[in-house]
């Protein structure tokens, strides 16, 4: 400790102040030897001495930097060559130079009084200096430590471990991650898996339990979060100095909705290795209705569908209903409320009952069925009438489990729906406190399509306003991504209590967001390597560098090489595969001959009451929902979900 | 050594000052017409530098000093002066950069004790200064008593540079030269010395009559004189001396660019007078602008004289500003 305490390093620059160039309560000036560790981002320590100063530590980060020689003025450099540069070169003696560098406060110690910084020596920071100048002794050490490793604050050869505080990181003083940068060079999605595996690892054991949702939506992006990726030397000892395991994630539940047939999934994650445990994610009617409002505000928002879809949620699905034209319904699948609407418009035909049917007019009618049936149609393989649906695991969530929710390939209305839906399920879960878990780190890629700064107030865009905006005390959080910051919604940025920034486009450093960065940090973030990001934090002053391993899983990219997907398997096979997915005894060939000649959606209604049920022995629980053979009938007669109407665009 | 000694005079009654006088910058060396005798030609040539091949040693060391003063206080009408006075060597070598190889620095009070009252030379005494008494004949009147002490001021500065040089002589490196701002010829040591080397700025000594001072004056850019023998004065050493055309002067002055050099008398510095004069043409770049001298001052010159200045006392520089009374305490 004495011996600690006594060593202490030369110091490596001063701080000088001038009336033009002062010290000041929040930033300094210090000069170093031409030859020096310091660059843009190294925190260095201040120590003051003589009367008043001493005693006094300041901490810094260094904003920016300047060389400049004694020469009055670049025309007597000519006049000294005669106007040759190679002449410049030979000089018989070097100038004398200055390395100059501004850094901004981090931390004065003591804290009050507020003082300029004083003129005395600079040191670089040391691991205990990082911890301080960061403040994150508070959150280090104590009963409670709430340290989550981020990355290695790295320069002139010192390297700190540098900590995020789960609380607020996760909740409940602040809350959310926004990572931004450009696309392939900034790792967004390699960092935030890599902060997912130390939050999973490093999630003090007071605050509970703590998962994670994340939303696939580009490729194979986040399909083999449970397999292990190539990892570097250099890479292993970051994460051994960071104390964080390099290794896939334990627990990952892959959820994707089929595809048309309603049998293949629709992932890239469909090799025969790991299809196995990708969980189809299939909403029927009801689960749909709930949400319809994201459906309609895309376009318009109308108070007059609203009303007419909370009745049909509430007076007509799922129970006896009668149309006022003598047909009696039970609603539960889409094929059941086409059937609804059609009688509802014969019958105002028939009957010339003019244009209203309990109060609601047809115009709005034909708007609602419009809309749903037009997402029935585009997202064919999520929204389904065959039988039950399949969804995440709504109050049976696990701790330290990945919820992957790949709707990569659905189309753009399909996602909004699956946003919504997830987004608010976990919302209400998590306000009931019955999800399984206490916290659920929610990362949404390419936010800017779903929170974008312009356009129409969607439906998922006010939903990932609320999430930001509220919840923090839920412990709802929500990790997201994009290219460019300025492309989101202010708000939803504004309130990540976290921002991390990877390489940025220099047009994008350019815009209103950035003017408080100097321009020599600027100019670091836009020629950032791999690996390196800037972290800001409600804990630390200003933005720190730091650097990140590889994340432990196999890339996406590299995911699809190893494990090439499977080509869409024929009906029957692909039937087969999911049956013997929940009972391998099944034989295929005996299901084969069950289903040879079935209806499509008879075998599917089946497979999903099967696939919910989880019975012993799956085949003969399949066999007994497919009931008796019956006569084939031709396609065109089918019975589910009509190739309905085109949208109309149409005034009604 | 601080400010304390002023601050006992000043409480043993001497009325606080604070002047530094006008002409206190630069140094005066007006002579009269002391006369040369030839050494490479019978009569002062005009030659060319062109195709001299250029000295280069590996290292040189360049020294220079500084020399700081104000009036502190008077006791009566006697000034007391505090002086700094500072040299350094600093050493350049293969990475072009210069090094502080040696320094030394001196403060003095310049006074005359015996027209000052028995306190304040009791206080004087007990702080241990060193102090250089003016003559007695100048202390009487002010007028006379500033620029004898600054006379001091500059005799203590030339002392404590020759030591500076002569102990750096003692131990050259073979392969060492040392330059001079200034003449040689004031030192045994330095004016014998193979590889030292004078470099003088002003020119208020004059050599030559006549055409041949015409021509040591009007001398083209990148051209030298013979080497000739400044007659002796004084105390003053043999020593061998030329002209030396750095910048073009017309357009500007007849001094504009001309240095006068010294090394040691011996049939050597002939033999390399042109390529000493080379080496000193190439010392032009990097200019020692913003100096108002720079068509002569040469950068690492320059460069020792900022060193000091950087490291002079702050309480000693002229204060900016106006010499208004001062308010409040
Ligand atoms: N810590 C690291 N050190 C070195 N390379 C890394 C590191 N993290 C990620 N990489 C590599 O950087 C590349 C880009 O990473 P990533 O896909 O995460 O970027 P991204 O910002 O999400 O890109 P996009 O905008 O295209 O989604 C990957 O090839 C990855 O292997
Ligand atoms: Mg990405």
């Amino acid at each position: 400790m004495i011996d600690k305490a006594s060593f202490q390093p030369p110091p490596i620059g001063r701080v000088v102040a001038t009336e033009q160039k002062p010290a000041t309560p929040h930033q300094f000036h210090f000069w170093t030897a031409n030859e020096t560790s310091i660059g843009i981002g190294a925190i260095v320590r201040v120590e003051g001495f003589g009367a008043g100063d001493s005693g006094r530590v300041v901490y810094g980060v260094v904003t920016d930097g300047f060389a400049y020689s004694d020469l009055a003025t670049p025309l007597h450099d000519v006049v000294g060559a005669e106007g040759d540069p190679a002449r410049a070169a030979e000089h018989p003696t070097v100038r004398q130079e200055i390395r100059l560098w501004t850094a901004a406060v981090l931390r004065q110690r003591p804290e009050e009084p507020l003082q300029p910084v004083p003129l005395g020596a600079v040191h670089v920071a040391s691991d205990v200096d990082v911890a301080q100048a960061l403040r994150m002794d508070a959150y280090l050490g104590g009963e409670q430590p709430t340290a989550i490793p981020v990355g290695l604050y790295t320069s002139g050869g010192l390297e700190a471990p540098v900590y995020l505080d789960a609380d607020f990181l996760l909740g409940p003083e602040a809350a959310h991650l926004n990572i931004s940068g450009v696309s392939g060079l900034a790792t967004k999605t390699s960092a935030v898996e890599f902060l997912l595996a130390s939050i999973f690892q490093h999630f003090p054991p007071h605050k509970g339990r703590v998962a994670a949702v994340c939303f696939n939506v580009k490729g194979p992006d986040l399909c083999f979060l449970d397999q292990p990726g190539a990892l570097e030397d250099e890479d292993r000892r970051r994460y051994e100095r960071l104390a964080v395991q390099a290794q896939p994630f334990e627990r990952v539940r892959y959820y994707a909705p089929f595809k048309a047939d309603g049998v293949n999934l629709n992932t890239l994650r469909t090799h025969p290795d790991l299809v196995g445990d990708v969980e189809p994610l299939v909403w029927g009617l009801r689960e749909v209705l709930d949400y319809a409002e994201v459906l309609l505000n895309r376009d318009d928002i109308d108070a007059k569908a609203d009303a007419f879809i909370d009745f049909l949620a509430d007076r007509v699905v799922d129970k006896e209903f009668d149309d006022g034209f003598g047909g009696a319904h039970r609603v539960v699948t889409f094929a059941d409320l086409e059937r609804l609407f059609r009688s509802i418009f014969d019958g105002l035909e028939l009957a010339g009952r003019g244009d209203t049917w309990r109060t609601h007019h047809i115009a709005t009618i034909r708007k609602v069925r419009n809309r749903l049936s037009n997402i029935s149609t585009r997202c064919k393989g999520l929204v389904t009438d065959d039988g039950p649906s399949s969804d995440l695991p709504w109050g049976r969530f696990e701790d330290r489990a990945v919820y992957v929710v790949d709707v990569a390939n659905v189309d753009p209305l399909g996602q909004d729906l699956v946003f919504a839906r997830a987004v608010s399920k976990l919302r209400e879960h998590l306000e009931r406190r019955d999800l399984g878990v206490d916290a659920v780190v929610v990362f949404v890629d390419e936010l800017n399509k779903y929170a974008p700064g312009d356009g129409p107030d969607t439906y998922v865009k006010k939903m990932l306003l609320d999430i930001s905006e509220r919840g923090r005390y839920l412990g709802l959080v929500l990790f997201g991504a994009e290219q460019f910051r300025s492309q989101v919604h202010r708000r939803v940025v504004g309130n990540a209590g976290t921002i991390v920034f990877g390489r940025m486009d220099s047009d994008e450093l350019a815009t209103p967001g950035y003017q408080v960065l100097s321009p020599a940090t600027k100019i670091k973030l836009a020629t950032l390597p791999i690996g390196e990001l800037m972290v800001r934090h409600p804990h630390f002053t200003q933005p720190i560098f730091v650097r990140f391993p590889r994340p432990g899983v196999l890339r996406g990219r590299d995911g699809v090489e190893r494990f090439p997907p499977a080509a869409d398997l024929p009906f029957e096979d692909a039937v087969v595969r999911q049956l013997v997915k929940l009972d391998r005894r099944v034989r295929p060939n005996q299901v084969k001959d069950l289903i040879a000649d079935r209806r499509e959606e008879d075998v599917r209604r089946a497979l999903a009451h099967t696939r919910q049920a989880r019975p012993q022995d799956a085949f003969a629980h399949f066999k007994k929902h497919l009931g008796g053979r019956v006569a084939a009938v031709p396609a065109a007669a089918r019975e589910s979900v009509a190739p309905l109407n085109r949208i109309s665009d149409e005034p009604y | 050594m601080s400010r304390s000694w002023v601050d006992a005079i000043l409480a043993a009654g001497v009325v606080p000052a604070s002047h530094v006088p006008e002409a206190s910058v630069g140094r005066v060396d007006l002579e009269e017409f002391t006369g040369a005798d030839p050494v490479e030609d019978p009569e002062l040539r005009v030659r060319s530098l062109v195709g001299a091949p250029a000295l280069a040693p590996p290292s040189v060391g360049f020294l220079d000093g500084i020399e700081q003063w104000r009036v502190v206080g008077y006791a009566g009408v006697t000034p007391i002066v505090r002086a700094h006075v500072a040299a350094a060597i600093r050493l350049r070598e293969g990475d072009r950069r210069l090094r502080t190889v040696a320094e030394n620095a001196d403060e003095l009070a310049i006074t005359r004790l015996d027209r000052l009252p028995d306190a304040v030379r009791g206080a004087l005494a007990g702080t241990g200064v060193r102090v250089v008494e003016i003559p007695a004949d100048d202390a009487g009147q002010p007028a006379r008593a500033l620029p004898a002490a600054r006379l001091e001021v500059q005799k203590a500065r030339a002392a404590l540079e020759r030591r500076l040089a002569e102990r750096r002589l003692a131990r050259l490196g073979s392969d060492e030269w040392l330059v001079v701002d200034g003449v040689l010829s004031d030192s045994p040591a330095l004016s014998a010395h193979p590889r030292a080397v004078g470099v003088v700025k002003s020119h208020g000594a004059e050599y030559f009559e006549g055409p041949e001072l015409e021509r040591a004056l009007t001398l083209p850019v990148l051209h030298r004189t013979s080497v000739f023998r400044p007659k002796r004065r004084g105390a003053r050493r043999e020593i061998y001396s030329w002209y030396l055309r750095l910048w073009p002067w017309e357009g500007n002055d007849l001094l504009y660019g001309l240095l006068r050099v010294e090394a040691r008398a011996h049939p050597g510095t002939v033999a390399l007078a042109p390529r000493i004069s080379a080496w000193l043409v190439g010392e032009r770049a990097p200019l020692a602008t913003p100096d108002r001298r720079w068509d002569r001052l040469l950068y690492p010159i320059y460069d020792v004289e900022s060193y000091l200045r950087a490291r002079a006392p702050r309480d000693l520089l002229p204060a900016p500003g106006s010499r208004l009374p001062r308010t409040g305490t």
